[in-house]
């Protein structure tokens, strides 16, 4: 008896502090420590009255969010709903990656992040009237990565129209891109989907489900609908068959009528849903029907993840740098296959904010580079996107003024003979001249030699070396094939070398985000180069030592022997 | 069990020394040991096993008895030909992977903090106060500080925190595309060992402004004095202090 009371206890004692526990997930009574852990961290960015108008909002993009308009972006909400408690705490806490947010778990307790909770919750009336929690969005039914998956998601991503804002690849290069604002007016990029390190509300195939189920509030993502309402995955992917099919037969046609007479029906048994007369049986299909959304709404999920490499590649740097490969053939053009081939090296850029005018809200987010070479030239790929494809400086009303797309890859005029020989200055050089190809949109297949000395002196060569380019935009992405000799007569040109490492930087202008001169994204000083031969010596020393070794022992051998008898 | 023979005592002692200093040590102290000083310690160790197994004669034919057996013996055949196969075959790809080793980028020989020049100075103008002219407020007028150190904080947030961060810590959303790393003034080797007046210089005169050993050609820290006045940049100085908990070297320290 004594010991069923002793666990009995235990058990309400367990039940207790599970129940504080959860409780402990609701942000405590506004307090004093709140406002004053915000003010010293958040107002700055936020404004003193959550109105995301602190002295540093100017600058960034996007901008910190105004608390007082209840616009939640990353939440584990359904559509319309306000954040949970949690959902702020976490996004306190982890920061959003891509934007000016960091995560503050380093530099605030758990104790003060939860009092900024309650704190930034009073800047909207919403959050005190809103009794019942929000509704959560559901993450049942998760179909688990495939590439089956993957493959039914791109089908949905095209038909739910993804494309339209992300483009066709993914790189947020789609037709209404340039034009998307958010609810305060400012200017409102898609998503690029293949850079997902980037992604606000972090990157897991759960992340990315509640983003298109919940809709990214504020901004142009919309909760999602579903195109095919009704009916199934298969049943969608025939109907989308037969839509293209420019001649039907009287049984397709019969077929086609019936699946778009399906849809027709879920969409009114959804009026009647929201009229709240929908009879059980109703309600029943109409669970189905949404059942099905999820269902297709995982498989976009799926294939969005499927874009983007497992994490950001790592800068070329140490093991990583850029090795210009060696072929005796002549050397790629901008299609080779065998590009392909040959990994990219990886070089983040960030924007200019050194010299006025200057770039804070950069779009673009790196530039990848290969390269091969042989005996007498080097040919480089550049790869870099963007969401939009400038070739002239334009002034409309919808895109505003645009200037040209451009790149400028920057060498020094002589490479520094040892590590600490001074380099020029890495922002286009300074008493000591850089050497650099500059392209631009407007003028696709060919590429300027400039020497500059700083980032507002830089002159065109007045011999123009033979440097041939081509390039090519595709979905939301330019590539940039270049091939030089590797020895010029002309002084104010670079020589390259085998095996000698030589500096390297970039800088890219995204003419739609209003880059033009000194306004642009920049790289530090890497180095690139042409990877030796491999010598042939690796075939003859090893095994030479390997039969010497092998020699050593049998010799050894024959000694012990020799000295035993 | 057999009592291991002195051989494979010394093999194994001398095995782990190796694996010790190449690795356990390296991810203790977070830097790996260069090359050179681990062979200098494996030498020592082998010259110990040397003088070990040689003070007495008995030792050394104790430690020798294995290795004559494995090379002679008639029962230790499996063992020798083993042996024979694989020496080779280790050397055979030791040999190779150094020969075929990638040339490394050369390294970037950067000091973070080299000396000051003699003189300070704003623009020309040249600064004879070593001190913070703002820090005696402090004591004497606590409200006026506060409001320097608000100037501070402002200054911060629309200058410095896009590179250096919302924490200080060096990690700012511009950071992870700058190499050097801009300063985490987090570190608690930063703020203590420098006086408020190098702070001043290296925030008036920028990366450009560094000398040559601090390869001025890399940093990306813009020259501020182009940006903002005197009084901003001794007001950030005190914002930095304020918000870290650390205190500058005192002048003359």
């Amino acid at each position: 008896m004594r010991t069923s009371i002793f666990v009995l206890s235990i058990i309400i004692f367990l039940l207790f502090s599970v129940i504080s526990i959860s409780y402990a997930q609701d942000a405590p009574e506004v307090s004093e420590q709140g406002k004053e852990v915000y003010e010293e961290s958040c107002a700055h960015c936020h404004g003193v009255e959550g109105r995301g108008d602190g002295s540093a909002a100017e600058n960034l993009l996007p901008r910190p969010r105004d608390f007082t308009r209840g616009l939640y972006k990353i939440r584990s909400t359904e559509s319309g709903q306000l954040p949970t408690d949690k959902d702020l705490f976490d996004i306190i806490t982890i920061g959003m990656p891509g934007s000016s947010m960091p995560g503050w778990e380093t530099s605030l307790s758990a104790d003060d992040r939860w009092e900024v909770v309650s704190y930034i919750k009073t800047f909207y009336e919403g959050f005190k009237e809103n009794e019942t929690p929000p509704k959560q969005i559901s993450l049942d039914g998760k179909i688990p990565y495939s590439e089956e998956s993957v493959e039914i998601g791109k089908f949905f991503y095209t038909q739910f129209a993804c494309f339209e804002c992300h483009g066709n690849a993914g790189r947020g290069d789609g037709t209404s891109a340039p034009t998307l604002q958010d609810e305060w007016g400012f200017k409102s990029w898609p998503a690029n989907l293949t850079e997902n390190w980037n992604f606000r509300g972090g990157s897991s195939t759960e992340d990315i489900y509640k983003r298109f189920i919940g809709g990214i509030a504020g901004s142009a993502m919309p909760m999602f609908e579903d195109a095919s309402f009704g009916l199934s995955v298969e049943q969608a992917q025939r109907y989308a068959q037969l839509e293209n099919k420019v001649e039907m037969t009287d049984a397709e046609d019969e077929e086609f009528n019936q699946l778009d007479e399906n849809m027709g029906n879920a969409y009114d048994i959804l009026d009647m849903m929201t009229e709240g007369i929908a009879n059980d049986e109703q309600k029943q299909k109409h669970a189905e029907a949404m059942k099905v959304f999820q269902e297709k709404s995982w498989h976009i999920a799926n294939y969005v993840k499927s874009l983007a490499p497992e994490k950001r590649p790592e800068p070329a740097i140490g093991k990583n740098v850029l090795r210009s490969q060696y072929t005796v053939d002549t050397l790629p053009t901008i299609d080779d296959a065998v590009w392909d081939t040959l990994e990219a090296s990886y070089f983040p850029l960030v924007g200019q904010i050194i010299v006025e005018p200057r770039q804070f809200n950069p779009t673009i987010d790196s530039v990848n580079v290969k390269s091969f070479y042989n005996d007498t030239e080097v040919a480089f790929l550049f790869i870099w996107d963007d969401r939009t494809n400038n070739t002239e400086e334009q002034e409309t009303e919808d895109f505003g003024k645009t200037f040209v797309d451009a790149i400028a890859i920057q060498f020094p005029v002589k490479v520094p003979q040892d590590p600490t020989a001074p380099k020029p200055y890495f922002l286009w050089g300074g008493k000591k001249a850089v050497y650099l190809w500059q392209w631009k949109a407007s003028a696709v297949n060919s590429v300027t030699e400039l020497t500059a000395k700083g980032i507002t002196n830089a002159e065109i060569q007045e011999v123009q070396g033979d440097i041939q380019a081509e390039s090519k935009y595709t979905d939301g992405q330019y590539r940039l094939w270049v091939k030089r000799a590797l020895k010029t007569d002309d002084k104010k040109d670079l020589q390259i070398e085998q095996g000698v490492f030589v500096p390297i930087a970039f800088s890219v202008w995204d003419g739609a985000n209003g880059d033009i001169d000194t306004k642009r994204v920049i790289s530090s000083w890497y180095s690139f180069v042409l990877e030796p031969v491999p010598s042939s010596r690796r075939f003859i020393y090893p095994p030479l030592v390997a039969l010497l070794s092998l020699g050593i022992l049998v010799g050894l051998r024959g000694f012990v022997q020799r000295r035993n008898t | 069990m057999r009592k291991p023979s002195l051989f494979t005592i010394c093999f194994v002692i001398f095995v782990a020394s190796w694996i010790f200093l190449r690795y356990i040590v390296g991810s203790l102290i977070s830097v790996p040991i260069p090359n050179s000083v681990i062979v200098m310690y494996m030498a020592l160790i082998l010259i110990a096993i040397l003088v070990h197994i040689s003070v007495e004669d008995s030792r050394l034919s104790e430690f020798l008895r294995p290795i004559i057996e494995t090379l002679v013996d008639e029962n230790k055949k499996v063992r020798r030909i083993v042996l024979v196969v694989l020496i080779p075959l280790f050397m055979l790809g030791y040999t190779y992977t150094n020969i075929a080793q990638k040339a490394s980028p050369p390294g970037d020989p950067r000091d973070a903090h080299p000396s000051p020049p003699l003189e300070l100075t704003y623009k020309d103008e040249v600064i004879e106060d070593v001190e913070n002219p703002y820090r005696h407020l402090e004591k004497d007028n606590p409200e006026e500080f506060k409001s320097h150190v608000e100037n501070g904080r402002r200054v911060y947030y629309d200058n410095c925190f896009y590179c250096h961060g919302d924490h200080l810590d060096g990690q700012g959303h511009f950071a992870n595309a700058l190499n050097p790393l801009p300063a985490n003034f987090q570190d608690p080797g930063i703020i203590p060992n420098f006086q408020e007046s190098f702070f001043f210089w290296r925030i008036s005169k920028g990366g450009p402004g560094l000398p040559k050993e601090g390869t001025p050609w890399n940093s990306a820290m813009p020259i501020w004095e182009d940006h903002l006045d005197k009084e901003e940049i001794w007001d950030v100085i005190l914002f930095l202090s304020e918000y870290t908990g650390y205190s500058y070297r005192e002048v003359g320290h």
